[in-house]
């Protein structure tokens, strides 16, 4: 090497070097004296848990504290700091457009978050992956063989343990006999004795003969109790290397074929003489009385991958704690119910796949031999039950295929099914051509042909009949009110002042309405007939507003419980709906009509107003007749004054006299306005006078008597000495 | 395109389209115009740059007018460089510069004397037009918010000063009265702003009308203590008043301009609209009656963006209410300078003719109009 390394290449080799079947997470540094300590061999309890900056996580109550809150809550030297109290009194909740609302993902981290999110991927579940998955294969695999081998308790176990059998024991009835302790040497210790459940006669599995040894020959195989070899195979701790799919072992004997792969039995009795537990290494294969060196070889090709359990044995905690399995091997695991197996580089298989497996013992037993093959299938033999799905199945064609497939064209088919040919026309020959804009403009096509709008033969109708069915949707109007609004209309205050031709319409329309013409005037030519008629609805809102004055000042009145009587008569069919129906909001019928350009009476509303003397003057005017103050009639004015006063004076006075209540009830119902008018009369502001009825015909403040000189003189005299 | 030729709608009449002279100076957007009282010699123009100018629209070459020597000339400086295209600049005679805001609305008295101006600044002022100063300002107590869109002088000598604004009043003030500072009369009437304001001098003499944005023209009869009320289809933004008092030309923000009929409140004829392509829905327009009350000639909102910020003036026949004119208004000398909105961003350039004044009260020869340009464009017979 020609070369310096730098030290992380360097540490990165030596690490590769040091541990190189490391496969899973991170392998530990090297431990060389070259070697820098970068804490990985730091003990447990002085590890700390950082988050991915480097923040600590965890505070304990002796490793946090104050640090935790100063650098870790907030990030900030600060710390939390509350924000400044707004006050919410001008600024209600429920003004906020968006109240912020606290969402669980404020009070979240980043690792919560991830969480969350990995928590929110959906993915199908392994057994529904995908068809023809073979990731349950393991556990499907007997599948078949169920049929012939019941999985589980049998009928038979059922029934024994409703006897109160119980797994272990023996059937029969009950024997007395002495407790046979764990210690069999000190079996003379008492005499009593107990029922017991007989002993469990071990189930004797005949091997059959495949070699030609003796008869007898147990060098190789033995005759085993099956439950005694299961036992022992539970006990093994090495399940890694359990190389033989047990799914006999299932509570039914197993035919233990081809008993080669079978592990000696070893010794069983505990405490026998010259080995004690001290001896005991915990590994059962270990033949202490084994002589020689241990040899073994492997007696099925390739059958047999039995490791060699010195390196193993050297700790054999390590087999007992708890490893590392990954989600898709527990998955694998936990379906499987196995061992985990690994590929020849000791990688897990890949996910849907399982290990080719020799086939289940029974069903070999039975192909193997060709003993009890099938039952043949006759040859001629046709099935009765054709199911209709599966002949359905084989010519089925789509209603989409088929229509593309056909080459018929709908005149054809019309043929064919001996319709009578429609006339040779498309829907686009029907539909108006704003459908056909519509159309062209939804599906962005613009080869599509001319809409013609015609009517078919059957649906068409005469030109009288159109026109009845237009006038029929002509609003009604009833007749008081159309003679109203032509009346209204002759003096001189007709709406559509500037268009003479709608107006002549406007009074045809009325006219008809009103029954003093037979027929509604001809529809101009310029007019289309969605024109015409709506122009017809505007005349009849029109005619509506232009009520006399007392239908408008009925319709102004207009309560909530009460429709208008232009309503109900204009549309009786919808009374009932009526009642249900919320009140309508009041237009304003001067803003109707100014909409509707009836300028005049209908927009004009006339009221008083109070100019101040000051304003009169300077306007060159005498004040109106409703400001003057002298205008009252000073009669009545001292009249009311008077018994205001003598009230006021009982009433200061204090005094209880029934006479003087009386007088005073008296004043209060004679008097109509009371006390507030009359001072308001007395104020020096303009009283609201609905005393004063205003008389457009006759100008009072030029017609009045004129007032006299001195009056003048108060008002305008000083007029000079102002500039 | 010649945009100064005018020629956009030929006719028999005598319609003064020849542009007579342009008034620059403003900075801004010129938001009224008015011709100075009964010969209407002068212009007053109210700008978005807070100042009043006073200008002799006739151009000084043709320096033939009676009494503009009593004036001092000072040159627009900005002078075209180029005269044979542009117009030839009126003279601007003074500045008149105390608004804080921009000039909203101009009212010349009587005599010339005085006119009063009103603007952003809440506040009625009153100038001295020789001196060049404000005599009397009308804020204490006065409009208490928004701006002033409408200020007239009214009463026996130009005794009053009714101003109508964004605070839904009519306030009279009294101009002879030099204490109070409090106005003669509020009227509260309104349920919007007020936008326009006319005094009937020549009817009853004791009237005043006032628009607004509520869609009513209301009618304030002094003299009967009487209210009247008319309502609008659209809120009002325009009214001129003919001179015998009888109609009113009331311009509406539903595209129309109606002549309507006071003593009844009908309408006589309406102008505009949608056949004409005439539209105003969403800015003050101002329209005047003109040519001896032949014609009504309206400002317009949409001025032409492609033909260099071209704006349109817009006249109708008054008795039979078909277009007479329609008439390009130029942008004016500063063409090339890049229009910049308040947001910061480059406003499209566009010559909205806002204003409009017909000299001598709609009985002169010659009317100006005033936009967004800033440029005051005079019209006259060729």
């Amino acid at each position: 090497m020609s070369y310096k390394r730098s030290r992380a290449t360097f540490e990165a080799d030596l690490t590769a070097q040091q541990s190189p079947y490391v496969f899973f997470g991170t392998p530990l540094p090297p431990r060389d004296p070259d070697v820098r300590d970068d804490g990985s061999y730091v003990p447990i309890w002085k590890q700390e848990v950082r988050d991915e900056r480097g923040r600590k996580r965890l505070h304990g109550a002796f490793t946090g504290g104050f640090s935790a809150g100063y650098f870790n809550t907030v990030g900030s030297k600060e710390g939390w700091t509350p924000s400044t109290f707004v006050s919410s009194r001008t600024n209600r909740y429920k003004d906020q457009q968006k109240a912020a609302q606290q969402r669980p993902e404020d009070f979240m981290d980043e690792e919560d978050l991830a969480d969350a999110e990995e928590a929110k991927k959906i993915t199908t579940n392994a057994a529904f992956a995908g068809l023809g998955s073979t990731a349950n294969d393991a556990t499907r695999a007997s599948g078949l063989m169920g049929l012939f081998r019941t999985q589980g308790e049998t009928m038979g176990v059922k029934l024994l343990k409703k006897m109160g059998w119980k797994e272990g024991q023996g059937i029969g009835p009950k024997v007395r006999r002495k407790a046979r302790l764990e210690l069999q040497n000190d079996g003379s210790a008492q005499g009593e004795t107990f029922l017991f459940a007989p002993e469990n006669v071990p189930m004797i599995a005949f091997v059959k003969k495949t070699d030609k040894k003796g008869l007898g020959y147990a060098g190789e195989s033995r005759l085993t109790p099956i439950g005694l070899s299961g036992s022992k195979k539970s006990s093994h701790g090495d399940t890694d290397d359990e190389d033989e799919d047990d799914y006999g072992s299932l509570g039914r004997p197993k035919l233990t074929i081809g008993g080669g792969a079978r592990k000696k039995e070893t010794g069983k009795v505990r405490g026998g003489i010259g080995i004690g537990v001290l001896n005991d290494t915990g590994s059962d294969d270990e033949d202490p009385y084994e002589v020689g060196p241990k040899i073994s070889y492997n007696r099925v090709i390739g059958g047999d991958k039995k490791k060699k359990k010195t390196t193993v044995a050297a700790n054999p905690a390590l087999q007992a704690k708890p490893k590392f399995i990954t989600k898709k091997a527990s998955s694998i695991l936990g379906k499987v119910g196995l061992g985990v197996r690994k590929c020849h580089d000791g990688r897990l298989p890949l996910d849907g796949f399982v290990f080719g497996k020799e086939p289940d013992a029974l069903t070999t037993e039975i192909n193997s031999e060709g003993k009890y093959p099938p039952p043949k299938v006759p040859p001629g033999w046709v099935s009765s039950k054709t199911s209709k799905a599966e002949s359905g199945g084989a010519n089925y064609v789509s209603t989409a295929d088929a229509a593309e497939a056909s080459n018929l064209d709908p005149k054809a088919r019309a043929a064919l099914l001996g319709e009578k040919q429609l006339p040779g026309k498309s829907v686009f020959d029907f539909i108006s051509p704003a459908s056909r804009d519509r159309l062209a403009a939804v599906t962005g096509r613009s080869d599509l042909p001319q809409a013609l709008g015609e009517v078919p033969a059957a649906y068409a109708r005469s030109e009288a009949e159109k026109q009845r069915e237009l006038l029929d949707r002509v609003p009604k109007l009833d007749k008081e009110t159309a003679v109203a609004a032509i009346s209204r209309g002759i003096g001189g205050g007709a709406p559509y002042a500037d268009d003479e031709e709608k107006r002549a319409r406007y009074r045809g329309y009325l006219e008809f309405q009103a029954g003093f013409r037979p027929q509604l005037p001809q529809k101009p030519t310029k007019l289309t007939n969605e024109e015409w008629l709506r122009e017809f609805h505007e005349f009849f809102n029109c005619a509506r507003i232009f009520k006399p004055m007392t239908g408008f000042m009925a319709s102004r009145f207009t309560t909530s419980s009460s429709t208008k009587p232009s309503t109900t008569s204009s549309s009786t069919g919808d009374a009932k709906e009526l009642v249900s129906k919320p009140p309508q909001k009041t237009e304003d019928p001067a803003e109707e009509a100014a909409r509707l350009g009836m300028f005049g009476t209908m927009t004009r509303s006339t009221t008083d107003f109070y100019p101040t003397r000051l304003l009169c003057k300077r306007f060159g005017v005498k004040p109106p007749a409703h400001v003057q103050p002298d205008n009252y009639d000073p009669t009545t004015e001292r009249k009311k004054e008077d018994v205001w006063s003598q009230f006021q004076s009982y009433g200061y006075q204090g005094g209880g006299s029934v006479e003087r209540e009386l007088m005073g009830m008296d004043f209060g119902s004679t008097g109509g306005g009371g006390p507030g008018s009359t001072q308001s009369g007395e104020a020096q502001k303009p009283a609201p006078a609905p005393v004063v009825v205003l008389d457009t015909s006759k100008n009072e403040a030029l017609e009045g008597k004129r007032p006299g000189e001195e009056v003048f003189k108060a008002i305008f005299g000083d007029s000079d000495d102002d500039e | 395109m010649d945009g100064y030729g005018n020629h956009t709608s030929k006719g028999k009449d005598d319609f003064p389209r020849k542009i007579l002279s342009q008034l620059h100076g403003s900075n801004g957007p010129v938001h009224a115009v008015t011709y100075s009282s009964s010969p209407g010699t002068y212009i007053l123009t109210g700008s978005a740059d807070r100042s009043i100018r006073l200008y002799n629209p006739i151009p000084s070459t043709t320096t033939s007018s009676s009494n503009s020597s009593s004036f001092i000339h000072k040159p627009s400086p900005s002078t075209p460089s180029s005269p044979t295209s542009l117009p030839p600049p009126g003279r601007l005679i003074q500045t008149f510069s105390a608004h804080g805001y921009e000039v909203l609305s101009l009212a010349v008295s009587t005599d010339n004397a005085t006119f009063a101006s009103s603007g952003g600044d809440r506040a009625v002022f009153l100038w001295d037009v020789t001196s060049g100063t404000t005599i009397r300002r009308f804020s204490n107590s006065g409009h208490t918010t928004g701006r002033i869109n409408a200020v007239i002088f009214a009463g026996v000598d130009d005794s009053l000063l009714v101003s109508g604004g964004h605070d839904t009043t009519v306030r009279i003030w009294d101009v002879r009265s030099q204490s109070s500072s409090k106005p003669v009369q509020t009227l509260g009437e309104a349920k919007d702003g007020v936008t326009s304001l006319v005094f009937d001098k020549e009817g009853t003499g004791a009237e005043v009308v006032a628009g607004s944005v509520d869609g009513r023209v209301r009618t304030y009869d002094v003299r009967m203590g009487r209210l009247v009320t008319d309502v609008m289809p659209g809120a009002v933004t325009s009214l001129c008043l003919a001179r015998d008092g009888r109609t009113v030309l009331v311009g509406c923000l539903d595209s129309k301009l109606r002549l309507m009929d006071r003593s009844n409140g009908q309408c006589l004829r309406t102008y505009g609209g949608d056949k004409e392509g005439w539209t105003n829905n969403e800015i003050r327009v101002q329209s005047v009656l003109g040519g001896k009350e032949r014609w009504v000639v309206a400002g317009d909102e949409n001025g032409s963006t492609e033909q260099n910020g071209e704006g349109r003036v817009w006249a109708w026949d008054l008795l039979t209410g078909k277009l007479v004119a329609k008439i390009a208004v130029p942008w004016g000398p500063g063409g090339g300078k890049v229009v910049v909105g308040r947001d910061g961003k480059e406003k499209e350039r566009k010559n909205v003719v806002s204003c409009v004044a017909w000299k001598d009260g709609g009985f002169g020869n010659q009317f100006c109009v005033g936009g967004t340009s800033g440029v005051v464009t005079v019209f006259g017979d060729a």
